[in-house]
């Protein structure tokens, strides 16, 4: 066990896979010469050279247009979008053609393409380069929405996602690469579609994923340290597919949740999660499902008024107080 | 028309047992009457009728336990001609008793429904013919699950389901969630408020397992054994001693006192009592010594409560009284600041009362520290179980003749060994002692006891 940040988790895996698979291959803008926006793919171009590590065009639509053919050839792109506010451009290549490819073509040939991107708000990067669109893909039946909130997740997932053979987004956080985390040694992967009780309790549930769900952890033990207040925190790490059982069986517990995410209120994963739990466990609800999300405005510049739009620690504070049981478990 | 409900009896009271009817259906009540024995956790008490009337029907039966405030029977004007033939059945059933009369089966469309905890005002004299299919009938009767389902009443989905599984009508609650809602909170408050052994609110009998259909459960081997359901003066003092021991860190100290004195003087006392008068107990001195010493030592007269120390103004010190049922501890109030022959004479008239279940709320309530006494059992030596929420009791064992090295001689002396238990979380091993010193003290000087 080594203690990392979540970047260079990511780089790691990143290095190992183009180590391990000569089909494994990187794309994106800025990745190569520059080494990544975010210094993920730091020293991977002088390594590997310029035919495993791709520097593009400022052109979503091309290149996540070419690493789907290059799959649909036997290649493994790894593409990364630079924020996912860009992937907007791409988004006939991912929803019309990676997601429908092989199903549409009797299965001729499936779509090993992993996207990796950046969401998330709170760098002051204003309304165009702050959001959270996973929920865009999480709707779209043949892809695969992951977004790991650990270094170890990160890892693990990663490389599950490079092993997979069909088309994944993998969505990190501005706010995470520098959160650090111990990470297990050896070529473990972590599987899509089982979310993790990051923390155990009896009072009541927070699902999150993401960033989100390292807050309500710190939230969560705080309370507990303060007044006792027992809160599972479910990470979901899986957005598509999702894992229903884990968080029924939490609710079933604590009979009370809250959905805690960084993006808008509407239409979310809130929303999902909110109306699977009313399906599935409706006999053991004893509250209203509560949603704690962001302001539903694009997201302002101004950093007052950013930190008024974006949910946080506070805003599940204060929905925890509204929904905790009387009596403690 | 109008109901009778099961009083509240005393503060801590939740429900109450009807221990034996009085009255019976279509008897003429007057007011003041007594209609019923009720059992409590502490005591057996009166039923009285508050108003004249007749007793049209009797909603729980003997042995059924029912909360506060519900309904165990109706006294009417007497006009509708009911009679015992609209007894409820003791035994709940998943359909509608079966009538008794072939006249009760029709039913005219607007007849009034009488739940168990809703009384339809003033029933038209016709439409009574219709009620005995509803009447006590337990929830799981279609007519009453429908009224009592609580539809109409806010409640969360898992709320519903455990007021369902413990067949808990949702409109005898009070929701403390948002805007009054009814969540699990409210539903553990009621059931905890329930004792043990009562299963279900609806009017069952009092099963103490909760599968087993009749009192006499099923038992599976041995067979050479008898099992029955506790009373609730059993159940009671099972869950009370249970959670003593449980919960109360006890220790113990012990003491050998020399009664000889004591012995002689109250042999003098009671002689000048003459036939007539009340004789005074050794039990009775060792309680005034006992309230003595508690006047020396206030900290041993004190309760733990919820991490606190509580200590009380008054000494009230209970007796442990073996009757047929169980075990009672009444309680004689101020016994430090009493004479013995008032001692004596409450004591015994304690006593009698135990032993003819007549004890009230007030005899009962109130011990700050109390007393078993099985010397006239030829007990060398016991440990007693302290009485929530007192902090120590006293175990007198009996007083035999032994030698005693006086001047290195032996000597016949009459001793008596007791034995405290006391609440480690406030009491610790050397206050108990220098109050079992003063008590020992008190005893062997006897005429202190008589100030």
């Amino acid at each position: 066990m080594a203690e990392i940040t979540y970047r260079q988790a990511l780089h790691d895996t990143l290095r190992e896979e183009l180590l391990r698979d000569e089909n494994v291959f990187l794309l994106g803008e800025e990745i190569g010469i520059f080494e990544g926006s975010y210094k993920i793919t730091a020293g991977l171009l002088k390594e590997f050279g310029p035919k495993r590590v791709v520097d593009t065009p400022i052109c979503e639509n091309s290149f996540v247009g070419m690493a789907t053919g290059a799959a649909m050839l036997g290649l493994r792109p790894i593409v990364e979008i630079m924020t996912i506010n860009f992937i907007v451009l791409a988004m006939d290549e991912i929803v019309n053609h990676a997601a429908k490819i092989y199903y549409m073509f009797g299965g001729q040939c499936p779509i090993p393409l992993v996207i990796r991107t950046p969401g998330g708000g709170g760098q002051q990067l204003a309304a165009t380069h702050s959001q959270n669109l996973e929920v865009w893909f999480a709707h779209v039946p043949g892809l695969k929405v992951v977004a790991p909130s650990t270094p170890a997740d990160a890892k693990g997932m990663l490389r599950t996602a490079v092993r997979d053979n069909n088309p994944v987004i993998f969505l990190e956080n501005l706010a995470l690469y520098n959160t650090k985390g111990e990470v297990p040694d050896g070529d473990y992967t972590v599987p899509f579609g089982q979310a993790k009780v990051a923390k155990e309790g009896a009072d009541l549930t927070v699902i999150s994923y993401s960033r989100m769900s390292t807050m309500a952890l710190d939230v969560a033990r705080r309370l507990e340290q303060a007044n006792k207040l027992s809160i599972e925190v479910v990470d979901l790490r899986s957005l598509r597919p999702l894992d229903h059982e884990t968080i029924i069986n939490s609710v079933k517990k604590t009979n009370r949740a809250i959905v805690f995410e960084e993006d808008w209120r509407s239409f979310g994963v809130g929303a999902e999660i909110a109306a699977t739990l009313q399906e599935e466990a409706f006999d053991f609800l004893d509250a209203p499902i509560k949603r704690v999300a962001s302001v539903e405005v694009p997201l302002p510049y101004s950093k007052p008024l950013e930190r008024a739009a974006l949910t946080g620690a506070k805003q599940l504070m204060e929905a925890i107080d509204e929904i905790k049981p009387r009596r403690r478990r | 028309m109008s109901e009778v409900t099961m009083p509240r009896l005393s503060d801590t009271m939740e429900e109450g047992t009807i221990a034996r009817w009085l009255k019976h259906a279509g008897d003429e009540i007057k007011k003041g009457d007594i209609l019923a024995e009720i059992e409590t956790d502490k005591a057996t008490m009166d039923l009285e009728a508050y108003e004249a009337g007749t007793l049209e029907q009797i909603l729980v039966q003997e042995g059924e336990t029912v909360p506060i405030g519900q309904a165990v029977a109706i006294i009417g004007s007497g006009t509708s001609g009911v009679g015992a033939r609209f007894i409820a059945p003791a035994t709940p059933a998943s359909a509608p008793p079966a009538p008794t009369n072939g006249q009760q089966q029709g039913q005219p469309p607007s007849a009034p429904t009488v739940a168990r905890t809703e009384v339809a005002p003033a029933v038209p004299a016709h439409a009574e013919s219709a009620q005995p299919e509803r009447v006590s009938t337990p929830a799981k009767s279609p007519e009453t699950a429908e009224s009592s389902d609580g539809r109409g009443v806010k409640a969360s989905p898992l709320a519903r389901r455990m007021a369902e599984e413990h067949s808990i009508d949702l409109r005898q609650l009070q929701g403390t969630g948002p805007g009054g809602r009814i969540v699990r909170d409210d539903i553990q408050d009621y059931l905890e408020q329930r004792t043990p052994t009562q299963v279900s609110a609806a009017p069952e009998p009092a099963a103490p397992p909760q599968e087993a259909p009749a009192p006499v459960a099923q038992v599976s081997a041995p067979t050479e054994t008898e099992v029955s359901p506790l009373s609730r003066m059993q159940s009671i003092i099972a869950r009370r001693l249970t959670e003593s021991k449980q919960t109360i860190p006890h220790f113990y100290v012990s003491s050998e006192v020399d009664m000889t004195d004591l012995l002689a003087m109250r042999q003098t006392f009671n002689a000048s009592a003459g036939d007539d008068g009340v004789k005074v107990t050794v039990n009775d001195l060792i309680i005034k010594a006992s309230a003595l010493a508690l006047e020396k030592f206030p900290e041993v007269n004190s309760s733990f409560k919820d991490g606190q120390f509580v200590r009380y103004k008054h000494i009230h010190v209970g007796m442990a009284v073996d009757i047929p049922s169980g075990l009672v501890v009444p309680v004689i109030h101020d016994a430090n600041i009493k004479g013995v022959r008032s001692i004596a004479h409450e004591s015994k008239a304690l006593i009698e009362k135990a032993r003819n279940n007549k004890l009230t709320m007030a005899d009962l309530e109130g011990g700050t520290f109390s007393l078993s006494n099985l010397g006239m059992m030829d007990v060398t030596e016991f440990i007693a179980v302290i009485n929530p929420p007192q902090s120590a009791i006293l175990a007198v064992s009996s007083t035999r003749k032994r030698f005693v090295p006086v001047d290195s001689q032996p000597v016949v002396r009459d001793l008596m060994s007791m034995t405290m238990s006391a609440d480690h979380r406030i009491l610790y091993g050397a206050t108990v002692a220098r109050f079992l010193q003063e008590v020992k003290r008190l005893l062997q000087n006897p005429y202190s006891l008589l100030g």
